[in-house]
């Protein structure tokens, strides 16, 4: 290269920075001020792709003068403020066509999910949100999520969100009954301490509860909605790929869902019937341990586990470290009990420890039960026959069907009882039941033998009144013949 | 007995009442049959009371009480029902049996003016009755047909809450319509009956228009002591016989408890002999000219009710013992009318 050439190229060098440095007037300012906004922002991916200071500030972005610049002649609004600076972001992130043109594939729907959020209630001045869109991704140095230097990043987002969401001053002057302790919970549980540990791919607040779109609890929409916890959970326990890496099985929702509690909550939409965090927990989730499954049964059939308790099962299952209601009831896929749970048969419960050759007492008692159980269903069932029949022949058994409710009741009851593996308590509970049907059964009876007691009863009375009506009938035309007779003779 | 009651006397004074007999004499058996059920229903209605308790919150335990555990309550509340329905039947015919013979006219205006008062005491009787057992269905016929009455112009609301006892149909109008359903109609009822017996005692059958035109020897009648009364006597039976049958084979439902706070049951109609008139509103528009429709469709029937009533007044002709075939035309179309609309509000 000549001298000339070089001294051309250096030229020509010097003519595109000075050229640069003319397009970005406001860096060059306020880099040289030591401004921290405008060193994140060289970093930011709006700058990355094209984005000026001035497309949200306003001004002139190419002006030397500062005057000039941040003139409003020129168009600068200077810092947005309140709802403005989620309604400025949206300018282009609701936009379509403005997306497209910077070539990102981000959903357009941010702001009107993030206004129809929870967090888009009015804050306590009652002038603007609660949430912009910095509060979570920051003004300046805004990077992917996917990049770990995000404030949404898996391994962030716990702590952006507890900012606020730990704070108990700015908490209580939303909601002075909501818990804090989220962020302590989570750090115990096996998602956040996988977290803690650098894992991105374990659930954190945005798993379940979503981003722009998080709604309350018990907004029925929400991810964390009772009826919508299972499917939420499921998003990542359902993903078998996923779980393989935890050596987790990915079948529970399956499972779930056709279990006694999984019918109730997502079928009948029983928002009192348990979810995945109603055992596990919700922040705090972890799998309850062999020593607490009972504990978390017993929440809700208190009675069930009392009776456990002080059941001489409960020294049994302590010393060979059987998880207690799981053992016999299974977890995910717990079913209704019936009466095949008892007894000894291929299919009952009882058989798989009290063999005949194990252990003579339990055998011969879980057998005793069955039978128990099965005598009081067979008297029920008879009992229900026969007032079905005496109803549907129109007679009146209300009474008698009210009756029926003690009968099932008791059946429930032994359910219940059955828990304390006493056969004497056992027994006293299923003959309640046993007498009540036995009543009924004999109401029934009465019914219908009363239905054929009318039939008959109607039979002879027609009989009688068909004999009094043919014999006023002959009486009839006898005298009437006889006044003829009488009226032809005069 | 003789001695003490001269029952010679009654006996040569019924022997000298005579029947007209003619192709049209079954129609006067139903003065008869209306009279025994009336007293089937005063039999009846007297053995309920002894157990009914007409409360909001006992009546319709009471009726199931009757219903299963009283010896023969079941039958007893089943022939009751049964004969209300019978008995506005026999009642009808008989009203319209007396139009086409038109024997209401002069000298028996007072014997048709007793009896049409009988025959709305008759439908009073029902629509009283049918609340008792306290059942949703009843409830709500309640309501609406309460709520029919309020619609009359001026006397419609005070009428309304005097019926219900209050705005809304409470424990309240069950205590009123038992009142009504066990003292105050029978009361009426029972003098009403007295007269119109003693009328028709006073002043014999009425005989139809020709019967006056016929030779003497082709006027025939029977006595009304023995023939008449054996003839009534034997229907009366036949009735009993059919009055046990449907006891039997189809025993008064009692239904559910009414519960106010409940919707109403989905095509709730009232009892047959109101769906004509039930019928009839619901094809009247909601406003006629700047009239409300259903004060016009009430006020229509109030119209017709009373041309109804005072039909010996205006039916000059039939008076004088003329034909009258404008009156059988007017008979036909409202039976051809009241027929079609019940029919029309039971498929409905």
């Amino acid at each position: 290269m000549n001298r000339k050439s070089l001294l051309l190229l250096v030229a020509s060098l010097a003519f595109v920075c000075v050229n640069v440095d003319a397009q970005n007037q406001c860096i060059v300012c306020h880099e040289s001020q030591d401004d921290t906004p405008s060193k994140l922002f060289k970093h930011d991916i709006h700058s990355t792709k094209g984005i000026s200071c001035a497309d949200c500030h306003g001004g002139n972005k190419n002006a030397e003068e500062m005057d000039e610049g941040m003139s409003k002649k020129a168009g600068f609004i200077g810092v947005p403020k309140g709802d403005n600076i989620s309604a400025m972001c949206a300018k282009c992130h609701s936009s379509e066509e403005r997306m497209k043109h910077f070539g990102a594939h981000i959903p357009l729907g941010q702001l009107e999910n993030l206004q129809l959020s929870v967090h888009g209630k009015l804050s306590t001045s009652g002038k603007n949100r609660i949430v912009q869109c910095p509060t979570c991704h920051n003004a300046h140095g805004i990077v992917s999520p996917k990049n770990p230097a995000s404030p949404v990043y898996a391994l962030n987002v716990v702590k952006t969100c507890t900012q606020c969401h730990a704070n108990a001053a700015f908490m209580r002057s939303y909601d002075p009954g909501m818990p804090i302790d989220q962020l302590d919970k989570y750090r115990s549980s096996v998602h956040g301490i996988r977290n803690a540990k650098g894992d991105p791919k374990t659930a954190t607040c945005s798993q379940c509860h979503g981003s722009h779109d998080i709604r309350s609890a018990k907004d029925a929409k929400s991810r964390v909605y009772p009826t919508n916890v299972p499917g939420t959970c499921a998003h990542c326990h359902s993903d078998s790929v996923l779980m393989k890496q935890y050596g987790i099985p990915a079948d529970q929702y399956t499972k779930y869902a056709r279990s006694v509690h999984g019918k109730l909550l997502l079928e009948k939409k029983d928002v009192s019937a348990p979810a995945c965090n109603s055992c596990h927990g919700n922040h705090g989730a972890a799998p309850p341990g062999v020593e607490s499954v009972s504990k978390v049964c017993g929440t809700c059939h208190a009675l069930n586990a009392d009776l456990f308790a002080a059941s001489p099962h409960k020294k049994a299952f302590d010393q060979n470290h059987f998880p207690e209601c799981e053992t016999c009831h299974g977890n995910h896929d717990i079913v209704s009990p019936t009466k095949d749970f008892l007894g000894t048969s291929a299919t009952a419960i009882c058989g798989r420890c009290h063999t005949a050759a194990k252990s003579v007492k339990g055998f011969t008692a879980a057998n005793a039960m069955r039978s128990m159980a099965d005598s009081l269903d067979d008297v029920e069932t008879a009992a229900i026959t026969l007032i079905n029949d005496a109803e549907q022949k129109g007679m009146e058994v209300s009474e008698a069907k009210f009756k029926l409710r003690d009968v099932r009741q008791a059946r429930l009851q032994s359910k219940t009882a059955v828990h304390a593996f006493d056969l004497q308590k056992f027994r006293t509970v299923l003959d309640k039941g046993m007498t009540t049907a036995a009543l009924v059964k004999t109401e029934g009876k009465q019914a219908v033998d009363e239905y054929y007691f009318r039939r008959y009863g109607l039979g002879i009375a027609t009989i009688i009144i068909s004999i009094l009506a043919l014999s006023l009938y002959l009486f009839i035309k006898r005298l009437e013949r006889r006044q003829a007779k009488k009226a032809d003779i005069m | 007995m003789n001695e003490r009651f001269k029952l010679d006397d009654l006996v040569h004074f019924m022997g000298k009442k005579y029947v007209p007999v003619h192709r049209h004499s079954l129609w006067y058996y139903f003065g008869g049959v209306s009279l025994f059920l009336f007293i089937i229903q005063v039999c009846t209605g007297i053995l309920l009371l002894f157990y009914y308790k007409g409360s909001e919150t006992l009546a319709f335990e009471s009726i199931q009480f009757i219903m299963a555990k009283v010896h023969f309550g079941w039958l007893i509340r089943s022939i009751h029902s049964w004969t209300a329905n019978l008995f506005i039947l026999t009642v009808l015919i008989h009203m319209f049996s007396v139009f086409f013979e038109k024997a209401y006219r002069k000298p028996r205006e007072l014997t048709w003016l007793t009896g049409m008062f009988m025959f709305f005491l008759a439908l009073a009787f029902g629509f009283s009755g049918y609340l008792l057992p306290w059942n949703e269905l009843a409830f709500f016929a309640t309501k609406v047909g309460t709520e029919i009455t309020g619609v009359v112009p001026v006397v419609g609301k005070p009428l309304l809450v005097l019926l219900r006892g209050g705005e809304d149909v409470t424990g309240a109008t069950l205590s009123r319509f038992f009142g009504f359903h066990v003292a105050v109609f029978p009361g009426i009822f029972v003098t009403l009956l007295a007269i119109h017996l003693l009328l028709v005692q006073r002043q014999g059958m009425s005989e139809p228009l020709h019967f006056g035109e016929l030779d003497e020897k082709d006027q025939k009648t029977m006595p009304f002591f023995p023939n008449f009364l054996l003839r009534d006597l034997l229907l009366w039976l036949l009735v009993l016989n059919l009055l046990a049958i449907l006891a039997v084979f189809f025993p008064w439902e009692l239904g559910k408890k009414a519960d106010a706070f409940a919707s109403a049951p989905a095509g709730i109609k009232p009892e047959w002999y109101f769906l004509f008139m039930f019928q009839s509103l619901k094809y009247i528009p909601g406003t006629l000219w700047i009239m409300d429709g259903e004060v016009f469709g009430v006020g229509l029937f109030g119209i017709a009710g009373l041309l109804w009533l005072l039909v010996p007044f205006w039916d000059r002709k039939s008076s004088r013992g003329e034909k009258n075939k404008l009156i059988n035309i007017i008979g036909l179309g409202v039976v051809i009318y009241v027929i079609t609309l019940t029919i029309l509000g039971w498929l409905s």
